[in-house]
């Protein structure tokens, strides 16, 4: 188990745990400039090109 | 160089203006506050060039533009959050002009006003529970290859089955232990989507992907109580970071 309770661990967070909560959850505001992903559920555009880095990464490795 | 425009980081209340010194915005663009009724909208300038619909449609494509630009975020939020109610506004919200960031302020007021009395002095923890990765089945590869008939085998793949089905089964009932123990000092609960393997860094299945909120007095006993069911509940894994602000509980209701 990890316990993070520093600023050293905060820095440490994995990007896919921010972008649950920054891209997942929360308020949400729409701006002036819409995020329009023609009907594409944008967290899975995330994770699609998370994922396709992972393997991008593994492949090169 | 395209139009300008304001990236909206986060609202809060009672933020003073010297908690944003040394903190930088989008692209290291200075931080300014925009003040409506007791409320502050945290702001920056950005380039339409760079957050403009179509401009976003391509970087949200772009796995390293997601990540410097959640990570400007965030460390905006997170000071914010540190020293004032706040809550923090989905990545890349953006507003053409300080006036329409005012509009929406005042548009939202009851809404925002509410989130923040909901979050003010507490603070959001992540819990997230994975089944132990599955074991290299021996069923297989027998290991008395004499006696491998096919009766032998098939009664060993049942019994393997049989002990995977009630594996998963005390994995379901140690999350919900989990989860009921842990919504008990906490103020709220939120369940995240789980996360893919390939993501999470983890070789088991992510059974629960939690967030909950907690009051900030009660963070260590929190954590305490994270501790004490790793050793209760051997059966799965448990992991736990925080504090993080709280961006899964600053929710607007509308009805």
């Amino acid at each position: 188990m990890t316990l993070a309770t520093g600023e050293q661990a905060y820095a440490d967070i994995a990007l896919v745990d921010l972008l649950d909560r920054l891209l997942g959850t929360g308020v949400v505001i729409a701006g002036d400039v819409v995020i329009s992903l023609a009907g594409v559920d944008l967290v899975q555009i995330r994770l699609n090109a998370l994922i396709t880095s992972v393997r991008r990464e593994m492949a090169g490795g | 160089m395209g139009e300008p425009a304001r990236y909206l980081y986060a609202v809060t209340r009672g933020l003073a203006p010297a908690v944003l010194d040394g903190v930088c915005g989008q692209a290291g663009e200075r931080l300014e506050m925009l003040g409506v009724l007791d409320l502050e909208a945290v702001v920056s300038t950005v380039d339409l060039d760079e957050f403009g619909e179509d401009a976003l449609h391509e970087n949200l494509e772009h796995l390293d533009w997601i990540e410097r630009t959640a990570r400007a975020h965030d460390a905006v939020v997170q000071a914010c959050a540190a020293a004032a109610p706040t809550a923090p506004m989905r990545l890349a919200t953006v507003c053409l002009d300080d006036q329409s960031v005012r509009l929406r302020l005042e548009e939202w007021y009851d809404e925002l006003a509410a989130a923040l009395d909901r979050v003010a002095g507490r603070e959001e923890w992540s819990v997230k529970v994975f089944a132990h990765p599955a074991p290299t089945t021996a069923v297989m590869e027998p290991a008395e290859p004499a006696l491998a008939g096919g009766a032998a085998y098939l009664r060993r793949k049942k019994a393997a089955t049989e002990e995977r089905r009630a594996a998963e089964a005390r994995s379901l009932r140690a999350v919900e232990a989990v989860d009921r123990e842990l919504r008990g000092i906490s103020v709220a609960a939120r369940h995240l989507r789980a996360q893919d393997p390939r993501l999470s860094g983890h070789a088991g299945t992510m059974l629960l992907n939690a967030a909950y909120l907690v009051e900030a007095g009660d963070a260590r006993r929190f954590t305490e109580l994270v501790a004490e069911l790793v050793r209760t509940h051997p059966g799965v894994s448990i992991g736990c970071d925080g504090p993080w602000p709280p961006y899964s509980f600053a929710t607007l209701d509308r009805s």
